[in-house]
């Protein structure tokens, strides 16, 4: 093992190279560290971005079955004016898929329209009400109510809410124990404009059947974004009006026979890349020709295109540093043997062994490559967090770009009809500024991180040791020594 | 001990050997001095006795075998010492580290003894003060007496010089010269000294004159 001896003395006695082989094999390094930490983050961005945005498949009528059976009617019977008619989601039946074992929660959705009685609507130039469903995001009532009725499972499980459009600003959102209940959660602006709050009563009329009126109790004030108020167009009332209960409330507004019904169940899945499997499921336990699954996994998408982008990137600049690496240190290794021809003529002429001699070289340059990967740990981050902020940047930029660019308007609404929503929302919005705010890469230096470069740098050095190495096998001592 | 037999060698041309047919006999506690004019190829004789490169005719043995069978890179660690006109040391390394290297390579008798490669220093001259600074620090003469000392502490039997003395000045030279003729007396090896100066080759036992591709003793 004298190999080592002479391996080390070699380091220490020349410095100068040494530190100077140290800098170069740690600007190598802390490239290829800052390649695997933004790797490793955009692997785990993408392992949460699965638990946080998550996808939903949706449980609704089947508007394109009613929609011919529609048409065939109108065929046959030319006296009267058809009408689509859309059978509503039984309970039941959203059970036996919420059974399933990738559901994580469900949330039922029930909606319709009443009239105010005890307070004023806020009055918009924009609000027109209307009789038909509007464009895709755009809250409407078929029915001729002022107020439309969002009933939920929880308020949090809501899509304005889940996306942050909506948060609750006083007192508490509606959840599974609301259930049965009067309660309501309404908007800040018909809060402050009707002097309400937490606590207090609000009295509404049905728009429909009896025309009862039914008392409310306030448990939370919510604000609605600046977004939605502006993205509703004509045709819509003013998303202020919107008020959250429990879909059995809604659903007795809706009369009746609408008892243990929703216009649609929406589940959140666990495992966002089992979406298809879960809707396959599910079909299995539905009526098809009345009703329908649909899945919404974009913002999962958007955001594993995203970091898959910048994870693609990242294991690019690991090779691309490696083997440029490689060649460098190489070029050095090579042009650092050169100088040592006679140093290892003298070794040859001691009957030293070859792969002794190269053994030696990749000792020196292993010493080199420790202290490079010490140095590169503590600089990696740094560089990997400037490189990942800057790649995150353009990729969500992108991402945001082309999503817009095809979402542009809401389509295939779910519900639609019957007093509910016209249009489903569209995933422009909401979507982009989901995945927009989960990207963020949390770059960490780890062992495994470390453990890994040390990997590449062992691999590098050794590769450039062996490439270097073919001069010394063809060295011979008499050319050296003798010449 | 060192047998040559029709030992010829040629670059390019096999018609145009440096020598050919050549006979001799080295033997242990003799030094031998090769002389001759430049060119005539008396250090590319050396470098075949001293394993560095293979002949191109006849073989060359030590103690009845043959370099070949032995192996080059065998015989160059156990038998043979080389000491070479520019000193040819370890330049990161100090007198004491250049001995040391040595017997470790070689696995020489005492290798791993610092108080014997400090002693066999010490006996050439290159005392305490001197034998942990760098050799390229050290003057040609005190150079060339550590690569003697090299070659004293391996276990090899046979040692062979080029030019030894040629960066030297008289003082060193005289000192050089009576170190090799106590390696070959004292310590009873062989020393093979190739030379152009008369006055070394003269201190030596035997000399034998390379001239029109022969080899010839000179009395």
């Amino acid at each position: 093992m004298n190999f080592i001896k002479r391996a080390w003395l070699n380091v220490w006695a020349k410095k100068g190279r040494s530190v100077l082989l140290i800098l170069v094999s740690s600007a190598i390094l802390m490239f290829v560290l800052a390649g695997l930490l933004i790797r490793s983050a955009a692997v785990k961005a993408t392992n949460q971005a699965k638990a946080d945005v998550g996808a939903t498949v949706t449980l609704s009528a089947n508007r394109q079955a009613a929609f011919k059976k529609m048409q065939s009617s109108s065929s046959s019977s030319k006296s009267s004016r058809p009408k689509l008619s859309l059978t509503p989601v039984k309970l039941s039946d959203a059970s036996k898929i919420a059974k399933l074992s990738n559901v994580k929660s469900t949330n039922v959705t029930s909606s319709t329209a009443v009239n105010a009685s005890s307070y004023d609507v806020v009055s918009t130039s924009s609000s027109l009400g209307g009789n038909s469903g509007g464009p895709g995001g755009m809250k409407s009532s078929t029915s001729s109510g002022d107020t439309q009725i969002d009933g939920v499972t929880a308020t949090s499980l809501a899509t304005d809410f889940s996306s942050k459009q909506s948060k609750i600003t006083k007192g508490r959102g509606i959840t599974a124990a609301d259930k049965n209940t009067n309660h309501v959660v309404i908007e800040k602006e018909l809060a402050s404009q009707n002097d309400l709050t937490v606590g207090d009563t609000v009295t509404v009329k049905e728009s429909s059947g009896d025309k009862a009126k039914v008392k409310m109790t306030i448990v939370g004030i919510y604000k609605a974004s600046s977004t939605s108020s502006s993205s509703a167009g004509p045709m819509s009332t003013d998303p202020s009006n919107t008020m959250y209960t429990s879909y059995t409330l809604a659903n007795t507004f809706k009369g009746s026979k609408y008892a243990g019904t929703a216009d649609s169940v929406t589940f959140n899945v666990r495992n966002p890349a089992k979406v298809g499997s879960l809707k396959t499921a599910g079909k299995k336990l539905i009526n098809t020709s009345k009703y329908s699954l649909s899945t919404d996994d974009s913002s999962y998408q958007t955001v594993k295109a995203s970091m898959n982008s910048v994870e693609g990137f990242a294991n690019k600049i690991v090779w691309l540093v490696a083997i440029a690496g490689t060649i460098i240190l190489a070029l050095i290794v090579i042009l650092m043997i050169r100088e040592r021809r006679f140093e290892i003529g003298v070794l040859l002429s001691l009957g030293e062994a070859r792969w002794k001699i190269i053994a030696q070289f990749f000792t020196e340059m292993l010493m080199v490559i420790v202290v490079a990967v010490a140095i590169a740990g503590a600089g990696g981050k740094f560089v990997g967090d400037q490189l990942g902020s800057q790649l995150v940047a353009q990729s969500t930029t992108t991402q945001t770009t082309s999503t817009s660019a095809s979402g542009q308007p809401g389509g295939g609404g779910q519900p639609g009809g019957n007093g509910t929503r016209g249009g489903g929302p569209g995933n422009t919005g909401s979507t982009s500024k989901q995945a927009t705010k989960k990207t963020d890469l949390d770059i960490s230096v780890s062992a495994v991180n470390l453990a890994e470069l040390g990997g590449f740098g062992l691999a590098i050095t050794f590769l450039s040791i062996m490439i270097a190495s073919g001069g010394i096998l063809r060295l011979e001592p008499k050319k050296v020594l003798i010449s | 001990m060192l047998k040559t037999t029709d030992l010829g060698y040629w670059y390019q041309d096999k018609q145009q050997p440096l020598f050919e047919g050549i006979n001799l006999e080295f033997e242990a506690g003799q030094s031998y001095a090769i002389i001759g004019h430049s060119g005539t190829g008396k250090t590319t004789f050396l470098s075949l006795i001293a394993g560095l490169d293979r002949p191109k005719a006849g073989e060359i043995s030590l103690d009845g075998k043959s370099l070949s069978k032995i192996g080059l890179t065998t015989y160059r660690r156990h038998d043979v010492s080389i000491v070479f006109q520019a000193y040819n040391l370890f330049t990161y390394m100090s007198p004491l580290n250049n001995l040391m290297t040595a017997m470790a390579i070689t696995a020489a008798e005492h290798a791993g003894d610092r108080d014997y490669a400090q002693k066999i220093l010490e006996d050439l001259g290159i005392g305490a003060d001197l034998i942990n600074r760098n050799v390229q620090r050290l003057s040609g003469g005190q150079q060339q007496r550590v690569a003697i000392a090299r070659t004293m502490a391996c276990d090899a039997n046979l040692v062979v010089a080029d030019e030894p003395t040629g960066n030297l000045d008289e003082d060193n030279t005289k000192e050089v010269i009576a170190q090799f003729q106590r390696i070959a007396h004292d310590q009873h090896k062989c020393v093979i000294i190739v030379t152009h100066e008369p006055n070394v080759a003269d201190q030596c036992d035997h000399q034998y004159r390379l001239e029109n591709k022969q080899f010839t003793a000179v009395s």
